[in-house]
């Protein structure tokens, strides 16, 4: 591989990084309790989810960032950040597609996720997310004879108020870390979808996240509550412009999977990574985790190739008796990006089953870190967890970390925890060039191969994006 | 921290020869500015001080009778060198050191000598944040240098014991040990901990530090035989050099609190490791073992296995960390972690680590937990082979792939019995599966 090839692929643009212009309303930054006060009257929002809200920033406001996880960036000033920005011509609220920003429509088309029903390809429904505030819903007519909801947050408030209260916070208590302290107290909007009993949803849900303003930090909530026997397929896809200064997103994702019920959460997420340089970039501070009742099942995918910073632990906290939870993440650092990134199995019934497959490759400068925790509890009889962890380094300067942290008070209960660091082979490497592939498709055919396991637990049209994201983000990198 | 052990460090302050002054001092000062470890303090995260007393006593210089303190050491063919509350005993020890081993106690050494242990004391274990080695820099007023010379090849074991004698009130032991192997030496060295009577209340802050320079084969084993009340928070920290190979086996029975953190640097290229262990708490009992093997230079290779038997309300833990530094290419390290659980109670929280900083190297870790198999035990009892003595058999068959790796032959010998004992005796170390 020649330096030509690196610098070729070092100078490639990050393809989502245009910045529409949409005049768009945004807060001045700064947070204080007027900013949460502000947020919840512009969404009209009942006394009870402002104290919440309140309740939320006071005991943000006794918390310390974390510095635990493997990664490194200077200090964040939370009041230069402006928590609130809408886009302009949202004020009033979109009644239908046809009265939406031709803009912003033209953006999404950009983007490539087509958003008017007519052009929909495979039946998504998708959830547009721009900045802090929700788009548009598609399918929602399909959707409700199903009796599925999916709207956004925001609205789910004033619809169905008294599952949002009951629910919010049920899996991510308000003062459950730093970063969801703070999206419980300035959350703008995100995702709401509700299954109802033995409902299979009849397509998958999508939503799509763009942080489009300047110094804006993204606070979005998501939460799916899947009633007994429920079966529901959801994905999320995310991106920004590219800017120098770096960008907050700190979301809540919180999934209730109750008896029988089986939630399917999948990210593919690609927030402006920064430049080669290391400049710019998302700071990506993300709490998701789902609680399984008996016999549920709860499985995050994930393909992380963005952010400059990413902290995420998708996890399953397995309360019923034979429930079940899944984790397949592909994580992918290049240039200076870093990631300290892995799930948590709290094992609480009896039977719980938990399985977790993670894929790292670190290529450039980058730093990759799996931080994992199985935790069988005392009744977690018969609990079994099986854990893989493989890591690529690609190129003499980057890093790849494992930390999986094991807690067994179970003698009935299994674990077992395998991980493997190592490079692209030089034989694997060879063998492809003698068949006539040249050094770099040759990386791409065995990087797209180390990841399969995980690639093939994604819905289709995701798995191929997922494949392309990677070839784009990898190219070259090989010396 | 203020009060904690003053009597310990002001009694060492005076008793240390005056060219240790400085050290002790500035381990002091170290030590003073510290504050006492808490869950929040990841590297403490699983194992409690509280078990801790408020204060000890120092460690009372005296001879003890091995036979009236119901001790019997075992022969291991070496020779053998007995320190009683980490003071020289010379009457139960060898007299004569094989050729090309010297012994020098700090308190005795000459001024030749002192200047020889003065610019390798330390330098292994360096000035980091560790606590407890600050304590025992601080209490260090006597200490014991092994320097074994270039090229000598002992054939026999040097077997170290660190016997707690008896005491009416808690006391606590400053144990330290200096290695020095010269280039292309050979030898073996057993670090034996035991205690005179198991009710004892001591306390055992050990530094081991093991220096082998190029080309120098060292095995050493570290058994820590101490039990019930004994508690002990040790640090072994080796540096090879080129070339060099530690062979390396630790073996933890429980007490109220055991730490061990094992550091074991590879600064020459070419240099090779083997860490093995094992630990059985059973009761209330607490092992906890941190290893760190760090990979500075390339072409080095590590290999590690632990496994442990955890019975009762017993807690164990461990962490392996293998850190490969930049640019320390083909580098090959694996670890694997194994644990059984017994019983219902019992409790292991483990942690394999991997910090990667180069991108031609080969890692692999691995850690499970489980209880005995069924169907193995199944498959015995239907060659007609009771349940507990299955149990036993599958037990003492899991830990012995790890003695296995025990290079002297006298002293696999000692541990199979040793444990075989310990399982045949205990039933509620395996006996509580079913």
């Amino acid at each position: 591989m020649s330096q030509e090839h690196i610098d070729q692929a070092i100078s490639r643009e990050y393809a989502a990084g245009f910045v529409s212009a949409i005049e768009s309303d945004t807060l001045p930054p700064g947070l204080d309790e007027d900013v949460i006060r502000f947020i919840s009257a512009r969404k009209n929002e009942p006394d009870w989810l402002l104290e919440w809200r309140l309740e939320a920033y006071r005991g943000w406001q006794q918390m310390t960032e974390p510095k635990w996880a493997h990664v490194h960036y200077p200090p964040i000033d939370l009041n230069e950040v402006s928590y609130y920005s809408s886009p302009k011509s949202m004020q009033d609220g979109p009644k239908s597609l046809d009265e939406v920003d031709p803009e912003l429509l033209a953006m999404y088309e950009k983007l490539g996720i087509p958003l008017h029903e007519q052009e929909m390809l495979a039946g998504v429904a998708v959830d547009a997310v721009f900045d802090s505030v929700s788009v548009a819903t598609t399918f929602r007519g399909k959707l409700a004879e199903a009796g599925v909801i999916f709207c956004p947050i925001s609205e789910a408030v004033h619809s169905h108020p008294e599952l949002v209260r009951k629910y919010i916070g049920s899996v991510v208590p308000r003062r459950d870390n730093y970063y969801a302290a703070l999206n419980s107290a300035v959350f703008s909007d995100g995702s709401f979808v509700y299954i109802p009993k033995g409902v299979r949803c009849p397509m998958e849900l999508s939503t799509y996240f763009r942080i489009n303003e300047a110094k804006t930090g993204q606070f979005e909530r998501t939460l799916i509550i899947a009633e007994e026997g429920s079966h529901v397929s959801y994905l999320e896809g995310c991106t920004a412009p590219m800017r120098d200064e770096n960008q907050l997103h700190a979301a809540v994702v919180e999934l209730v999977a109750l008896d029988g019920a089986q939630i399917k959460y999948s990210t593919v997420q690609n927030w402006y990574p920064g430049d080669a340089q290391g400049k710019g970039g998302i700071y990506n501070f993300v709490t998701k985790r789902g609680v399984a009742h008996r016999d549920a099942k709860i499985s995050w995918t994930q393909v992380e190739t963005g952010s400059a910073v990413t902290w995420k632990y998708p996890s399953c906290i397995l309360r019923g008796d034979n429930s079940v939870g899944e984790f397949y993440s592909v994580a992918l650092t290049n240039n200076f990006q870093q990631a300290d990134t892995g799930t948590k199995m709290i094992h609480l019934g009896k039977n719980t089953r938990s399985t977790i497959i993670s894929k790292g490759i670190s290529a450039g400068q980058s730093s990759n870190a799996y931080r994992g925790l199985v935790r069988m509890s005392p009744k977690a009889t018969g609990a079994r967890n099986y854990t893989q962890c493989d890591s690529l380094l690609i190129g003499d300067r980057c890093a790849a970390h494992t930390f999986p942290y094991i807690e067994s008070r179970n003698p009935s209960a299994v674990v077992e925890h395998e991980a493997t660091t190592s490079k692209v082979s030089d034989d694997q490497l060879y063998l492809c060039q003698q068949r006539g592939l040249d050094a770099e498709k040759a990386v791409s055919m065995i990087v797209n191969g180390f990841c399969k396991e995980v690639f093939k637990e994604l819905p289709m049209e995701f798995a191929v994006e997922a494949g392309k994201l990677l070839e784009v983000s990898l190219e070259g990198s090989v010396g | 921290m203020s009060d904690f052990m003053r009597q310990s460090l002001d009694s060492a302050a005076t008793s240390a020869p005056p060219w240790l002054q400085d050290y002790l001092r500035a381990g002091r000062a170290r030590w003073e500015s510290a504050s006492l470890p808490t869950r929040k303090t990841e590297q403490w995260k699983y194992t409690g001080l509280q078990a801790l007393q408020p204060s000890y006593a120092p460690a009372a210089d005296g001879a003890i009778v091995l036979a009236d303190a119901g001790v019997e050491l075992p022969r291991f063919g070496g020779y053998r060198m007995v320190f009683v509350n980490g003071h020289y005993s010379p009457e139960h020890s060898d007299a004569q050191l094989p050729v090309g081993v010297s012994l020098v106690r700090f308190a005795n050494a000459d001024t030749s000598q002192a200047a020889r242990i003065r610019s390798y004391l330390g330098t292994v274990v360096g000035q980091d944040q560790a606590l407890f080695t600050a304590l025992n820099d601080a209490a260090l007023a006597d200490g014991v240098f092994l320097d074994i010379a270039p090229g000598a090849v002992i054939e026999q074991p040097l077997h170290v014991v660190w016997l707690s004698g008896n005491q009416a009130e808690a006391f606590s032991i400053n144990q330290r040990l200096l290695v020095l192997c010269g280039e292309s030496s050979s030898a073996s060295l057993i670090e034996h901990f035991t205690g005179a009577r198991s009710e004892q209340q001591s306390f055992t802050n050990g530094v081991t530090e093991l220096l082998l320079e190029a080309g120098a084969t060292l095995c050493h084993y570290r058994l820590q035989l101490e039990e019930a009340e004994a508690l002990h928070i040790g640090r072994v920290h080796a540096r090879l050099g080129a070339d060099a190979t530690l062979n390396s086996f630790h073996l933890a029975l429980g007490s109220v609190l055991k730490r061990v953190d094992v550091v074991v640097d590879h600064s020459g290229q070419g240099a090779h490791c083997e860490l093995n262990g094992v630990y059985l708490p059973r009761g209330e009992e607490h092992v906890d073992y941190h290893t760190c093997i760090e990979h500075r230079v390339p072409h080095c290779t590590s290999s590690e296995v632990f496994r442990g038997i955890i019975g009762d309300a017993a807690t164990a833990v461990f962490n392996g960390r293998i850190h490969i530094h930049r640019d320390a290419q083909k580098t090959k390290a694996e670890l694997s972690n194994r644990n059984l659980l017994t019983s219902t109670r019992a409790e292991v929280n483990t942690k394999p680590e991997l910090e990667i900083y180069a991108d031609d190297v080969q890692c692999a870790h691995g850690a499970t937990v489980a209880q005995l198999d069924e169907m193995s035990l199944h498959y015995l009892r239907t060659r007609g082979v009771a349940r507990a003595e299955a149990q036993v058999m599958l037990s003492f068959g899991f830990i012995n792939e790890v003695i296995d790796t025990v290079r002297c032959e006298a002293l696999r010998d000692y541990l199979r019995v040793l444990l075989t004992r310990r399982f045949a005796r205990d039933p509620a170390l395996v006996g509580s599966v079913s």
